[in-house]
């Protein structure tokens, strides 16, 4: 084989590259780092009910005390003092598309973002920076009682005592480092509610955009999917490429009650100067399902690692994630699941792929309480080397208190096989387009989950890289 | 009934994973008997050998088993292995470690719970073996482990030699084996019906290993009914035009529910 | 004196949530007397005994197997986490880490070398045998080494008196030359009362086999460590653990197979049995580093849990640099199978017996692969009291 062929390019991301310049009048951006000062600000600027300031303080001391995990990439060159923890476009939120400010309308144009929502969802959301822009829901979705606002409507809204209940229960401040720094700036995502019974047949999306260079996203998604209700959420990210390192400390909190499904999918398509921090749990009850499907190409750094609670008997949970570590990356990614309820099941299944020096890391843990038996949880981990100068590291851990699990696990890892490589060759295939196709078949299992425009997305995506030209 | 039948059951239904299978099974076995189970694939014939025997993950939901005397429809597997009942299974367990010879030692001490007498144990065994066309270092092996397909189902039916039971369940024994393994497991199985009292239930799709064997009755298993019984000549008549009449449900006695 | 270590570093560490990065030994007033191996028995002509060898001699021994590593370094970033820089300090690279080396140096342990010499074929196993009495703290050092070609089996055996207590602490360190093969054996058949620590450290050359078996059967608390670093190309690793864990026994290990050299190959089988309140945390770990091409490994841990107060940890590792390899793990753990119990029952044998005889049955499946019979048939009993 010759070399020419093992050289894989970066993705073309030029049409998420484009900047838009922002005129200063039109932001308003709270200087860089994370003090009390700074924090303070932040909540006068949002209007912040008294438990919630009490709430940004508390966790900003915790912030400070915690200490940086010693396990994950290398974050030395994010300095804290260089990002900025709030930047907001001087315009309120729009319910209609016409009135998004043309520059942030063309942006989210250009990455398709409205015109999805046209054809297949049930409702949009569109965050720039700091703050959602753009918020709306059909009306036969918000008919059937479903809520999807942005958290800032929701604090003090109809729903205020409900995200008063839940904000940040899952996902403590005390979690770690970055969850406290979340508590303490977060700002913008949004929030949920699908009623008893509801099931919201197309999906819903979110999808943010970080554009100013030197920024931190942390935006807080809230859903409670209630009993025997069943959704599908999508989220995207996006950011154009600077010199400077950006920070996405999001957070996730997701609660599936008796019976509910719920389906989160994440494409993740940060720029490579990415500190992409992020924490996404799920609460899980009786019966209940929770299934995440979960793309990671962008970042320069990314800790992700969706956790699922089975707190409920008979509740499960299905995770399948690829991610593509490509020049300059370190992304660490996988899973964490604990079973406490009986009956249990879990199954979690991923693909990295590494390539041109970069590194993947899946890592995942699996907790099988004393009481959760009968408990079942497979896992598979298949990563493809496919060149010598990058990593591709597994490192799972389990961690099993009873007798009564069924435990499965399977690691692999490898390269592309001479022998398929010339099969397809000797049907005819270019031996680039036979590297594709094997490296699109790897992918499968994970973009056949996806919805199919992302499917798409992913497929070229692969292809680009693979494509070596 | 005048002469004690030795397998009685009655009115037997069961499920797996709530998916019900068998429906209102009527079988009697005297000791001595033969009988043929037959059926075209799907039938559950399979799954009436993993109820008789017990397999947890078939649930008896109507119905009775009685054997040698017993009530044992509620019994653990090892209950009836004791009162003496044998499955010969399709895929036999594997386990490294253990020994066959020491593995049959085992069982065999559990079911008696007599010691064993080394000696003539090792006799008995070689002479089995020698029958089954075994090679002896088989014993020594771990068992299953390695084992071709032929050689699994012989370490099966030699474990039906040593372990003598009342009643053997044969189920598919004559899967995947060509000719000659076909004659020898057999010829096994002529030794065990030697034994004045060995009933023997064969459960079978095709009619290659019947044909050394005396056959008293044969029963056809049809989506999960009894749809016939007949004597030895209804395996000639399967054997020649199949199942097709049985499953459209043509000179059959009694099997409405198959609508 | 007190003794504190951490030991058995996972290569690249992970949550702290899983208590799995290291493991600790802490011990209070214990009093090592007895600082020397045990003279080998039954050794074969054309092997050298040397005893009471100092560690700079050992460093020399291992002089030409380091500069190769140190050549094989490239100089690229390792895993997120990384824990190799902790134990760069060693002659050798072990599994529980430098912290014994600092331990044996601190009690001025020396070792006893065992060499084959070039050419030299021992097929009859050398024996080396502890046996502790009641209150006895050994720590003992070997270096086993197989010069060009050669071919050398050591037993090496732990037993104590029936309720012994003490501290048995071991590091045995391997250097297979170009062509030879190492067989290691260990046994351990200690009292629960005893606690026990074993470190292994090994260097394979090119063509060069190192296999090792572990029997761990007894103690109340066991680290082990084993790191093996396939340096030349065509090395191989073999390795086969049985543990048995009953009681309160803890059983702390650390696996890895570093491979560098071209076509090296690692098999590694656990197969192990948790009773009563045992805890077991596992650690294996592959590790192709850059330049391994066309090297294989697997790894595969195969635990069987019969009790619901059982604690169960594993982290199984794959680390990669080299894009022509193939590595694999798999995991099966839990408690005795639908199938299994329904076959075993329907030959008559019901489940407490089906549960003994699994038992019996993973033991020995590591047990045989052990060249003497008469240590077969020691395990075998010490099973069955057991039992």
């Amino acid at each position: 084989m010759s070399d020419n062929n093992k050289t894989v390019v970066d993705i073309d991301r030029s049409v998420y590259d484009i900047k838009d310049v922002e005129n200063e009048q039109d932001f308003y951006r709270m200087e860089d780092g994370f003090t009390e000062d700074i924090v303070r600000k932040i909540s006068e600027e949002k209007h912040d009910p008294e438990w919630m300031k009490e709430f940004r303080l508390n966790s900003l001391k915790l912030y400070n005390e915690l200490e940086m995990p010693d396990w994950g990439p290398d974050t030395d060159e994010l300095d804290m003092n260089l990002i900025s923890s709030y930047v907001r476009s001087k315009t309120d939120m729009k319910g209609k598309w016409e009135d998004v400010p043309e520059d942030i309308k063309n942006t989210f144009e250009r990455l398709g973002i409205p015109e999805a929502e046209r054809e297949s969802l049930a409702g949009v959301g569109a965050q720039y920076d700091s703050e959602l822009v753009y918020h709306n829901v059909k009306d036969e979705v918000a008919d059937q009682g479903v809520v999807y606002t942005d958290m800032e409507s929701a604090l003090t809204g109809e729903y205020a005592d409900m995200v008063h209940e839940y904000f940040m229960k899952l996902v403590p401040p005390t979690d770690h480092k970055y969850a406290a720094l979340h508590g303490a700036v977060w700002s913008g995502g949004s929030f949920v509610y699908v009623p008893k019974g509801v099931k919201v047949d197309i999906p819903l999306q979110s999808y943010f955009r970080l554009n100013a260079a030197g920024a931190g996203q942390f935006e807080h998604t809230l859903i409670i999917v209630d009993e025997g209700a069943d959704l599908h959420f999508i989220e995207g990210c996006s950011a154009p490429k600077y010199n400077v390192a950006n920070l996405h400390a999001g957070c996730v909190e997701l609660f599936v009650k008796k019976n509910a499904r719920l389906r989160y999918s994440t494409i993740e398509n940060w720029s490579k100067n990415m500190y992409n921090l992020n924490t996404k749990r799920a609460l899980v009850e009786e019966g209940a399902r929770m299934e995440w499907v979960s793309g990671s190409f962008g970042s320069h750094t990314s800790y992700l690692y969706p956790m699922t609670i089975l707190k409920g008997d008979h509740s499960t949970m299905e995770y399948t994630g690829i991610t593509f570590a490509g020049k300059g990356q370190n992304l660490d990614t996988g899973a964490k699941v604990v079973h406490q309820g009986k009956y249990t099941s879990s199954l979690i299944s991923t693909k990295s792929i590494s390539k041109s020096g970069g590194i993947g890391t899946y890592r995942s843990s699996v907790i099988i309480n004393k009481e959760a038996k009968h408990a079942k949880t497979s896992v598979s981990c298949d990563s493809l080397m496919l060149d010598s100068i990058s990593r591709a590291d597994t490192i799972p851990g389990m961690d099993i208190r009873t007798d009564d699990a069924d435990v499965g696990h399977e690691a692999k890892i490898g390269r592309i096989s001479d022998e398929a490589v010339f099969y397809l060759m000797s049907r005819g295939l270019s031996e680039e387009d036979a590297r594709a196709m094997i490296v699109s078949g790897f992918a499968n299992p994970v973009s056949k989950e996806l919805p199919l425009e992302y499917a798409v997305e992913m497929n070229n995506l692969i292809k680009l890289e693979m494509s070596g030209g | 009934m005048s002469e004690q039948s030795l397998l009685q059951v009655s009115g037997l239904s069961s499920a797996v994973e709530d998916l019900p299978i068998l429906h209102d099974i009527n079988l009697t076995i005297k000791a001595g008997e033969t009988h043929v189970l037959m059926g075209p694939n799907g039938a559950g014939k399979s799954t009436l050998g993993y109820t008789l025997m017990g397999n947890p993950h078939y649930k008896v939901t109507g119905g009775s088993i009685i054997f040698d005397g017993q009530d044992i429809t509620n019994d653990s597997p090892d209950k009836r292995a004791k009162a003496g009942m044998f499955l010969s299974f399709q895929n036999p367990l594997e386990v490294p470690g253990i020994s066959l010879g020491s593995f049959i030692r085992n069982a065999y001490h559990e079911q008696t719970g007599k010691p064993v007498k080394l000696l003539q144990y090792k006799k008995q065994l070689a002479e089995a073996m020698d029958l089954l066309t075994m090679d002896g270092s088989y014993a020594d092996r771990d068992l299953n482990v390695g084992f071709s397909g032929g050689e699994k189902k012989k370490a099966e039916i030699l474990q039906m030699l040593m372990l003598n039971p009342k009643l053997a369940i044969l189920d598919e024994t004559d899967s995947g084996l060509d000719v000659d393994a076909v004659r020898t497991v057999s010829k096994g199985i002529q030794e065990y019906q030697k034994k004045k009292d060995g009933a023997l239930l064969i459960i079978t799709h095709s009619t290659k290993i019947l044909e050394a064997l005396h056959v008293d009755y044969t029963h056809v298993l049809v989506k999960g009914h009894i749809v016939t019984t007949g004597d030895g000549s209804l395996v000639e008549e399967i054997n020649e035009h199949g199942f097709e009449k049985y499953v459209r449900c043509e000179g059959c006695d009694g099997c409405s529910p198959l609508k | 004196m007190d003794l504190k270590m951490k030991v058995n570093h996972l290569p690249a560490l992970t949550y702290r949530f899983l208590k799995s990065n290291d493991s600790e030994i802490d011990l209070k007033d214990i009093n090592i007397e007895d600082t020397v191996s045990p003279d080998p028995e039954d050794v074969p002509s054309g092997v050298t005994v040397e005893k009471n060898v100092s560690e700079a001699d050992v460093a020399k021994l291992f002089q030409a197997a380091k500069d190769k590593i140190k050549s094989k370094d490239k100089g690229l970033a390792g895993p997120n986490g990384d824990t190799f820089p902790l134990n760069k300090g060693q002659i050798i690279r072990s599994g529980m880490g430098i912290e014994v080396d600092n331990l044996m140096d601190e009690m001025k342990v020396l070792s006893t070398v065992i060499t084959a010499g070039e050419g030299v074929k021992a097929t009859e196993p050398i024996h080396i045998r502890y046996s502790l009495a009641d209150g006895d703290c050994t720590l003992g050092r070997q270096v086993i080494c197989a010069k060009k070609d050669s071919e050398i089996t050591v037993i090496m055996e732990y037993d104590s008196e029936a309720e012994a207590n003490g501290l048995l602490g071991i590091s045995t360190r391997l250097l297979a030359e170009e062509g030879a093969k190492i067989n290691l054996i260990k046994v351990q058949m200690l009292s629960e009362k005893q606690v026990h620590f074993d470190d292994i450290g090994g260097v394979v050359d090119d063509r060069a086999d190192i296999d090792v078996i572990t029997m761990q059967l007894g103690a109340g608390k066991t680290w082990h460590g084993c790191c093996v670093n396939l340096l030349g190309k065509n090395s191989v690793f073999n390795n086969h653990t049985g543990y048995l864990c009953r009681h309160e026994q803890t059983y702390d290990m650390n696996y890895i197979a570093d491979q560098y050299g071209e076509k090296t190959e690692s098999n590694m089988v656990f197969r192990g049995v948790l009773l009563d309140k045992a805890e077991k945390t596992f650690r294996g770990t592959l590790d192709f580093k850059a330049g391994s091409s066309g090297s294989v490994g697997d790894e595969q841990e195969d635990t069987l849990l019969l009790s619901p107060d059982v604690i169960n940890r594993t982290v199984p590792v794959i680390l990669c640099q080299e894009e022509d390899v193939d590595g694999r793990h798999g995991a099966t753990i839990g408690q005795l199978g639908d199938d299994t119990l329904f076959y075993m029952q329907s030959r008559g044998i019901d489940e407490d017996s089906a549960k003994k005889l699994m038992i019996r049955a993973r033991m020995e499946s590591i047990a045989r692969m052990i060249p003497d019979e008469a240590i077969i048939v020691r395990i075998q009993q010490f099973i069955r009291t057991i039992l």
